[in-house]
């Protein structure tokens, strides 16, 4: 498994630390027991379905949200129950919460001049106009908000967070209000902007394909709980439980659930091969195939069998939806293959080692001999 | 079609214009005017020798202490209502307040109530409490008059502020009280002086509050003093008329100033309240 990419890390950058965090509203919990290590230089996403506790958790770090329980450490310090202003961190906000009554100098401006900091004007503005130029806002300096458009509003936003080089940045789906033609060009220089602070920095999306694009490292939430953490590509590859696995990818993994028996997973219209590492398969069983990897095979000697529903034409390939069994199966599928809705199809894993293999009771992941 | 509209429309502000402007232009002219020409016939708009002989007679009268008690009990009035006003209308949208719903309806509710029925129990309790005929009584009433307004009209405000750019100066490094100063209370300017403006326009024209918890002519407020020119023996209309003027004046200053809140503030508070 191939180890997360490490950038020489910026010197302001620190790590940030959850030890059995958890957060209740009254009898809901948002958060339960979360434990997660961030390094210094990093970045890291954290991914989930709305309400999953991911803005919450980005919130206690910030100071925003007390704990209810655990602790939190930025570097080596406690900031459990430290006030916001004292954690030395900087967020960027969904709606970009830039202060309306100033310009875009005193936007960006705003945190140097808090009496903490003590800094000089001549620092202010040296520093603004170096922020400034780093975003191609130079020109704007004089606007207010209101005058200026979605992504430069983003942009000044990000300014405001990087013009004191704050040891940790959070960003709270800072894309999203964006339109789609923005937000990958936006993507992309949030991405440069990362490698060039080499700032530690937390972000939060239910997009996966900001996930995958932007992160060092994935935190898959779900209903409060970390499902799972690693690298874009290990996530994808070996998803830890069904959940990682039906979530991410676009469309998510196919499950087939079934009984082992005699050296296949057995279900209706489906027959899969366990591979000869599978140890005492549990029962039920499920095989996950992700729809790139399953390939149009002869109907009388395919592992799963079906009824076309759909075909989509996409171009460079077909997205073909089939019935089998119970389940709804997404296959991509060579456009030159005609299908017809309603036609019988066979289908198979183009290749054995890509078929996943999990506990149908717990959800867990088996990984079967590697 | 355009033009029969615009004519229209026209016809319509001057009328309006006409209704709501002659009389105080009527009494400008009167005030303006000697006795002997007050009645004359016919009525003329521009006097023939103006004259400010009403004028000093309100000097000689001391009407001028009367118009700076107005000034002092409205502004003092003004000034509690909405600093207390302002913080009771943010704690009501950002605190978890008990009872707060209750409250808010409170609050609409003492607005319904007549001022005049609140009067004579109000007159006990402040001879009681030793506030009657004294400089406290009136600020006191007013700013308690004026106050649920300033309530609603700053929580309106408030409730329209997005939390997080409060979250966002506290990020930056600012206490939650320097947070409030430096971020929420400049966009709050125009919801704090449309009910500072409403507060003032209230107290500067109440007469009623005035006659009943005052008895001292060195306490009395302009309205009250002027009452004193329609005497008994007779009324002294040009005088009357010159106070008119000098009771007139500070709000249509205010007016002119403020006229961009007042208007965009009365709009908020009538669309989120």
């Amino acid at each position: 498994m191939p180890s997360p990419p490490r950038l020489r890390p910026g010197h302001s950058a620190r790590s940030v630390r959850f030890a059995g965090v958890a957060k209740r509203f009254g009898p809901v919990t948002a958060v339960a027991d979360v434990d997660l290590t961030i390094e210094p230089g990093q970045f890291v996403t954290l991914l989930g379905p709305s309400g999953c506790g991911k803005s919450t958790t980005l919130a206690m770090i910030a100071g925003l949200e007390l704990p209810s329980e655990g602790r939190i450490l930025i570097g080596d310090r406690d900031v459990t129950s430290m006030p916001p202003a004292e954690r030395d961190i900087a967020m960027v906000f969904q709606s970009y919460a830039l202060y309306p009554h100033l310009t875009v100098f005193e936007n960006i401006a705003f945190p140097l001049r808090a009496r903490r900091r003590r800094m000089s004007n001549e620092d202010v503005t040296r520093k603004v106009r170096d922020a400034a130029a780093m975003l191609g806002l130079d020109q704007l300096l004089d606007r207010v908000p209101r005058e200026i458009s979605g992504g430069q509003r983003q942009r000044v936003a990000l300014g405001r967070a990087m013009v004191r080089t704050p040891t940790v940045y959070l960003l709270d789906e800072p894309l999203s209000n964006l339109d789609q033609q923005l937000r990958v060009q936006m993507r992309s220089e949030l991405k440069d902007l990362h490698q060039r602070l080499g700032a530690t920095m937390l972000y939060v999306t239910h997009d996966q394909g900001e996930a995958m694009t932007l992160s060092d490292v994935i935190a898959v939430m779900s209903a409060g709980r970390i499902e799972q953490v690693g690298a874009p590509r290990d996530l994808y590859d070996w998803p830890a439980n069904l959940f990682v696995a039906r979530f991410l990818g676009e469309p998510g993994m196919n499950i087939f659930e079934g009984e082992p028996l005699d050296g296949r997973l057995r279900a209706a219209g489906v027959s899969i091969p366990l591979p000869d590492t599978l140890p005492d398969a549990p029962d039920p069983l499920c095989a996950g195939i992700r729809p790139e990897y399953l390939a149009v095979e002869p109907a009388d000697t395919a592992p799963l069998l079906g009824t076309v529903r759909t075909v989509e034409f996409l171009g460079s390939r077909s997205l073909v939806r089939a019935d089998i069994g119970a389940t709804l199966v997404t296959a991509f599928v060579s456009p030159d293959i005609e299908l017809a809705p309603g036609q019988p199809v066979g289908l198979g894993p183009s290749d054995p080692c890509k078929v996943r293999w999990f506990n149908g009771r717990t959800g867990a992941a088996i990984r079967a001999g590697i | 079609m355009k033009v029969i509209a615009r004519a229209a429309l026209l016809v319509a502000s001057s009328l309006a214009a006409i209704i709501v402007l002659g009389p105080l232009l009527w009494a400008l002219s009167t005030s303006l005017k000697s006795d002997n020409h007050i009645f004359a016939v016919p009525p003329r708009w521009i006097p023939d020798e103006p004259t400010l002989v009403h004028f000093r007679r309100l000097l000689a009268e001391g009407v001028h202490w009367s118009f700076l008690n107005s000034t002092i009990y409205a502004l003092g009035a003004v000034a509690a209502a909405v600093l207390v006003g302002a913080v009771a209308g943010y704690a009501l949208v950002r605190y978890p307040v008990f009872g707060k719903r209750a409250l808010l309806v409170l609050f609409m509710g003492v607005m319904a109530i007549p001022g005049y029925a609140l009067l004579l129990p109000t007159q006990i309790a402040f001879v009681k409490l030793g506030l009657f005929d004294t400089r406290l009584a009136l600020p006191i009433l007013y700013a308690a008059h004026v106050m649920p307004f300033a309530v609603w009209m700053t929580r309106a405000h408030f409730a329209g502020v997005p939390r997080e750019l409060e979250q966002a100066a506290l990020v930056d490094g600012y206490s939650r009280l320097e947070a409030v100063w430096k971020v929420i209370l400049p966009g709050a300017r125009p919801a704090l002086l449309s009910a500072a403006a409403f507060g003032f326009l209230y107290s500067w024209n109440d007469y009623i509050t005035a006659t009943t918890m005052l008895e001292s002519p060195d306490l009395r407020t302009l309205p009250v003093a002027l009452i004193f020119f329609q005497g008994f023996h007779g009324r002294d209309w040009g005088a009357l008329m010159a106070g008119v003027v000098v009771a007139t004046l500070p709000p249509v200053v205010l007016f002119l100033v403020f006229r961009r809140y007042l208007i965009g503030g009365f709009a908020e508070g009538s669309v989120k309240g």
